[in-house]
């Protein structure tokens, strides 16, 4: 079953991020992922994430494709105008890529080429609408395709960011847009979980509950100051008690992971590493949820 | 007002080394008002010149360079006068008014100046930037104030997900425009302006160059 099929007929879906490689050897990146083919539901490939060159993520998205992964293609407004953004995406529909997650990108400056220059041609609403124009089989200037594009269109939402009134109301345009899932940042408390699940839902999009385990005291201060109110205290002095600080942050996320999966549609892991554990503990929480009430 | 700031010294230097006679022109609109290239720091630059050997035939400000009218009119020509009277011209006006100078003699100018932005200024200290002249203005939408010039993302829709407890991802020691936008349409009792989606903006309104005319 596809990636569409499994989020319209409910059920409970589980992503994991795919960052290409910097340079050109791509095989490990796929091979690496071999213990979670069957067990994850798409594999979300990240666009020059934090502003950082890697190698195309269309391209990255067709290597899996042709292994054997559903890819979700990540496309950031940071680098192309509207011109480039419809050419990438009738080219990723040509190469078979079905699902997309659409949002606006880091800053430029943020990244390992600040003197780049930034585009921000069109924001991610107006990104998602590009997508839908072109599902609708149209280009944005209304010209008619020789064919239309269906793509399955995501977003990206953070809990943790302000002013929440312009957030929210951002987030009620990207899914009125034609956003039909969206992507939180990490959560590390059950309670956010729930509050933005409910958000996100109540707003006609289905929810993937971002997790991003913390390794370390020092990650978790790096997530601190990215979002301040993100990290738990309990978290934090949960990692300073810890004797091994990757497991206790590891299993720390698988907990709050089974946990989203009682009410949730579903979790997003923002890692690759683990994944032979992943693995084990996706087959884990399906057999649970099938054996369930 | 156009911002400037004044070119390190020895790049001014450098840049004016084949010249020896060198005319200084300030300007006091722009780069008077952000103190890095009015008549003050005309003079400055032109004692530190004289320092490194060349001859400054005179130091003066037409008040705003980017007016032809006010650099050569027929009782009083700053331009004639610099021209005559020199190898080369340093203008510390902005692009436009050097540009404007260079365009009416037939001796080198040289920019003493790197132009910056169209902004405000705070308290003579504080310059900030706040219009990027995008030729189709949304602040009646934004109470005022400017997120395409202000949000470094140049949003229209509303706030990226980095903006954290009222700083800018890009830079956290400033604010993310968008609070302020909140706040103030908060005040105005008009949120509801940002509800609809705002389409994709027509970039060709600010293709340069551009031309204003005006009617007879
Ligand atoms: S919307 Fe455009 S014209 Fe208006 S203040 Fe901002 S940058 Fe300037
Ligand atoms: S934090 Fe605010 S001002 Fe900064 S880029 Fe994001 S939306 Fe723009």
């Amino acid at each position: 079953m596809e990636f569409r099929e499994k989020l319209e007929s409910g059920q409970f879906l589980i992503t994991v991020e795919v960052a290409p490689p910097r340079g050109v050897s791509w095989e490990e990146t796929i091979s690496a992922l071999k213990p979670l083919k069957g067990k994850v539901d798409a594999f979300n490939v990240t666009d020059c994430q934090r502003s950082m060159v890697r190698m195309s993520a269309l391209s990255m998205a067709k290597l899996l494709l042709d292994s054997g992964y559903e890819p979700i293609l990540q496309l950031t407004c940071r680098d192309r105008n509207r011109i480039a953004l419809q050419s990438d995406l009738l080219g990723a529909w040509t190469l078979g890529i079905r699902n997309l997650c659409l949002m606006t990108g880091d800053f430029t400056t943020l990244g390992d080429q600040p003197d780049a220059k930034p585009v921000f041609d069109v924001d991610s609403v107006q990104l998602i609408e590009i997508a839908e124009k072109l599902n609708s089989g149209r280009l944005l200037n209304g010209k008619e395709l020789n064919g239309k594009t269906s793509f399955l269109i995501g977003a990206v939402h953070n809990p943790f960011a302000g002013p929440e009134f312009l957030q929210t109301l951002k987030l009620k345009k990207k899914i009125e847009a034609g956003a039909r899932f969206v992507q939180t940042q990490p959560v590390y408390e059950l309670k956010i979980a729930e509050e933005v699940h409910s958000l996100i839902s109540s707003l006609g999009a289905v929810p993937l509950i971002g997790l991003l385990p913390i390794k370390s005291l020092k990650m978790a201060n790096f997530m601190k100051r990215l979002n301040p109110t993100s990290i738990p205290p309990s978290l934090i002095d949960g990692l300073e008690r810890a004797k091994d600080p990757v497991l206790y942050g590891w299993e720390y996320t698988l907990d709050l992971a089974r946990a989203v999966s009682e009410f949730g549609a579903g979790v997003h892991f923002m890692l690759v590493g683990k994944v032979r554990e992943l693995a084990d503990f996706i087959d884990e929480l399906r057999n649970n949820r099938r054996e369930g009430p | 007002m156009v911002t400037v700031r004044l070119k390190p010294v020895e790049e001014i230097v450098k840049s004016l080394k084949p010249y020896r006679k060198v005319f200084v022109i300030g300007c006091q609109l722009g780069s008077g008002r952000c103190k890095n290239g009015g008549l003050r720091e005309a003079f400055k630059v032109a004692g530190y010149l004289e320092l490194h050997g060349f001859k400054i035939s005179g130091v003066k400000s037409p008040g705003g360079t980017c007016i032809l009218e006010r650099l050569d009119s027929s009782d009083r020509s700053l331009i004639k006068e610099a021209e005559s009277s020199s190898d080369a011209i340093l203008s510390l006006a902005c692009g436009a008014g050097t540009q404007l100078i260079a365009e009416n003699v037939s001796i080198p100018v040289v920019t003493g100046v790197n132009t910056l932005f169209i902004g405000v200024e705070r308290e003579r200290k504080y310059f900030d930037e706040y219009c990027i002249a995008c030729g189709e203005c949304v602040i009646s939408e934004t109470g005022g104030i400017c997120p395409v010039a202000r949000c470094p993302k140049s949003l229209v829709n509303g706030p990226c997900g980095g903006a954290i407890a009222g700083k800018c991802e890009v830079d956290p020691s400033i604010p993310c425009i968008w609070y302020r936008i909140e706040n103030r349409l908060r005040e105005l009792c008009s949120l509801e302006t940002l509800k609809k989606r705002v389409p994709l903006k027509d970039y060709r309104a600010s293709v340069y160059p551009r031309r204003l005319v005006l009617e007879d």
